[in-house]
């Protein structure tokens, strides 16, 4: 018996140093970038010197756009899900830096993909399974952590609005445990995204910023002009920003 | 023999496919876990200790981050600044914590024992689990004034913390989540089971005397509603009626939840070793014992969120209690404090 198990040790020792000769069996990895593009009436935005007009006929510029993307997932048109790990997976998209807005993903398993999901924010909830710690110096360096509360802003939104420039401030994000505002969204692919190795391929995402005012809900900022922590219109907020996403295209 | 012919083969398995020569394994000395041990007469621990075990070196590490100046920008205010050991770790006689630069915060620094057991912690709640709550003090301009990104650049620069980064976690990296993780494998350990209370509790032999069985049965009857178990908190958040300080005008928990309904409230905190946490009350203003059961007794003010609890049906508010059952609680009261926990070596500084 005691032979019978070193013979078979030694044969798994032997075929456990098999896997350097790249066997066609063996899963293969590609990397895609998601091109992140924060758009008003199709357009890109121009900070604090383009005026735009909310569904509330209320004038406005805006001078900070920053929020969180974070456990994004890719589908397969037979509902298999490859998750991004989550201690590489939380992404500030700060519309003043142009890096930012491309997030490169690497490693992801060959297939074909027809949906990607995504969340806005940080789903606090699932701490500390989420591995969400070591996002916090680059949410701290870009101003997304609520300094008395250990909690991440997942969106930023600020600017002036009417004819003598009044601020507007939003900030977005959880309250605690008695309000989650992370949402997740799932959005269709254009065209399927053919993941293969060594290959990188984009898909853009358009994120169209007038629906943060006006979508599911509207928003008026005469009606209220500092959104933070505001247990009724935060969420109403969250809601709409998680439709203002989708695909426009796929470049495989 | 079979045994040693198994480890053999275990060790051929492990060095079978190393064919990059000469990697560099830095020499990690052995980690002990550290036993965590629910006392007899405790709840379940809300803290999942399982993702997060106390070892050896992670508790050291936490220990030595929680006593470290580093962790605040001015190189001075460590955790344990605030948080004194002899007084349960709160920061003694201060009415508020002190920050860098002689920067004051708005509340009183809260003792620190049986955090596994909580919930969520400060005042109001805003932190939802342990190794989030440092972010806080860290962070807050008033109280430690600093960045993670400074604080890890801090530590990368000193050997002694490489060293205990790399024993204390797999990953041996000095960032965000092992600093936090180490701090809280620290204070998950700092338990306070072994006052009076809780060896009468366990049956352990000691007895109440007269005054403190008397004062018990009045707790029981007049504070446990909100005070609650063996933690003595029901970790709730209530309006206790303390007139609103201008100074701070402090909304309490409705700063994290922005409902109207939390307004001036804050979580019932413990009451394990208070007679050394004064002075009281989220924002101190109340220096002894005494003070705050005459606040209890006399000086709660009506408000719109005022803990029910406190309104009587013959219209007064408050806690009717007589001077002789005052001194009765306080006596019990005192019997919550833990000795052995307040001088236990493996929490001190030095």
């Amino acid at each position: 018996m005691k032979k019978f198990t070193i013979i078979i040790f030694t044969f798994l020792l032997v075929a456990s140093c098999k896997n350097d000769d790249g066997g066609s069996s063996e899963p293969t990895f590609g990397n895609i970038t998601l091109d992140f593009k924060n758009t008003i009436d199709n357009n890109g935005i121009e900070l604090t010197t383009d005026i735009y007009t909310n569904g509330s006929g209320e004038i406005y510029k805006i001078s900070e756009l920053k929020y969180i993307i974070s456990n994004v997932v890719l589908i397969k048109a037979n509902g298999e899900e490859f998750k991004y790990p989550v201690d590489e997976g939380y992404f500030l998209i700060n519309e003043e830096v142009v890096d930012s807005k491309n997030i490169s993903l690497a490693d992801i398993p060959s297939g074909e993909y027809t949906k990607i999901k995504f969340g806005i924010g940080v789903d606090q909830s699932k701490y500390p399974l989420n591995g969400m710690a070591n996002f916090i110096p680059t949410a701290e360096e870009s101003g997304m952590l609520w300094s008395w509360s250990a909690g991440y802003k997942f969106i930023k939104f600020e600017g002036t609005f009417g004819t003598s420039d009044s601020p507007f401030l939003i900030h977005v994000g959880s309250h605690g445990t008695a309000l989650d505002n992370y949402k997740e969204v799932t959005l269709d692919l254009p065209s399927t995204l053919t993941i293969s190795a060594s290959k990188s391929q984009e898909v853009a995402v358009n994120a169209d910023i007038a629906k943060i005012f006006d979508s599911t809900n509207t928003h008026s900022l005469v009606t209220k002009s500092d959104v933070q922590v505001d247990p009724v219109l935060a969420p109403q907020i969250a809601e709409n920003i998680s439709t203002m996403f989708s695909v426009t295209s796929v470049t495989n | 023999m079979k045994l040693l012919s198994y480890y053999i083969i275990i060790i051929l398995f492990g060095t079978a496919c190393s064919s990059e020569k000469d990697d560099y394994v830095p020499i990690v000395p052995e980690n002990k876990k550290l036993e965590f041990t629910i006392p007899a007469n405790f709840p379940n621990p809300s803290y999942n200790v399982s993702l997060n075990p106390p070892t050896e070196k992670g508790f050291e590490l936490g220990k030595k981050l929680f006593y470290d100046g580093r962790l605040s920008s001015d190189g001075v205010i460590s955790c344990g600044f605030c948080h004194i050991q002899d007084f349960a770790f709160t920061h003694h006689t201060h009415i508020v914590s002190h920050g860098v630069d002689g920067a004051l915060g708005t509340r009183n620094a809260q003792p620190l024992h049986n955090l596994a057991f909580m919930k969520e912690f400060t005042w109001d709640g805003a932190a939802r689990h342990l190794d989030l709550q440092p972010i806080i003090p860290i962070t807050a301009e008033v109280e430690m004034n600093e960045t993670f990104s400074s604080i890890i650049k801090k530590l990368e620069e000193k050997p002694e913390y490489v060293q205990l980064f790399a024993a204390a976690f797999e990953n041996q990296k000095i960032n965000s989540e092992n600093i936090l993780k180490a701090l809280s494998q620290f204070m998950i350990m700092m338990i306070s089971s072994n006052s009076k209370y809780d060896k009468i509790e366990r049956n352990e032999g000691s007895v109440f005397t007269d005054n403190e069985a008397a004062g018990f049965e009045l707790f029981k009857s007049k504070c446990a509603s909100c005070h609650a178990g063996t933690l003595f908190t029901d970790q709730s958040y209530r309006n206790n009626g303390l007139a609103v300080d201008p100074l701070y005008n402090d909304i309490g928990r409705n700063r994290v939840t922005g409902l109207a309904e939390d307004m001036h409230k804050f979580k019932v905190p413990t009451l394990r070793n208070v007679e050394l946490t004064f002075p009281y009350m989220h924002d101190g203003r109340l220096k002894t014992l005494d003070d705050v059961l005459n606040h209890y007794s006399d000086g709660v003010v009506d408000s719109e969120t005022l803990e029910p609890l406190f309104k009587n049906q013959s219209g007064t508010l408050g806690i009717p209690m007589t001077t002789e059952e005052k001194q009765q609680i306080i006596a019990f009261l005192k019997t919550l404090t833990d000795d052995n926990f307040l001088n236990d070596d493996r929490f001190s500084e030095f």
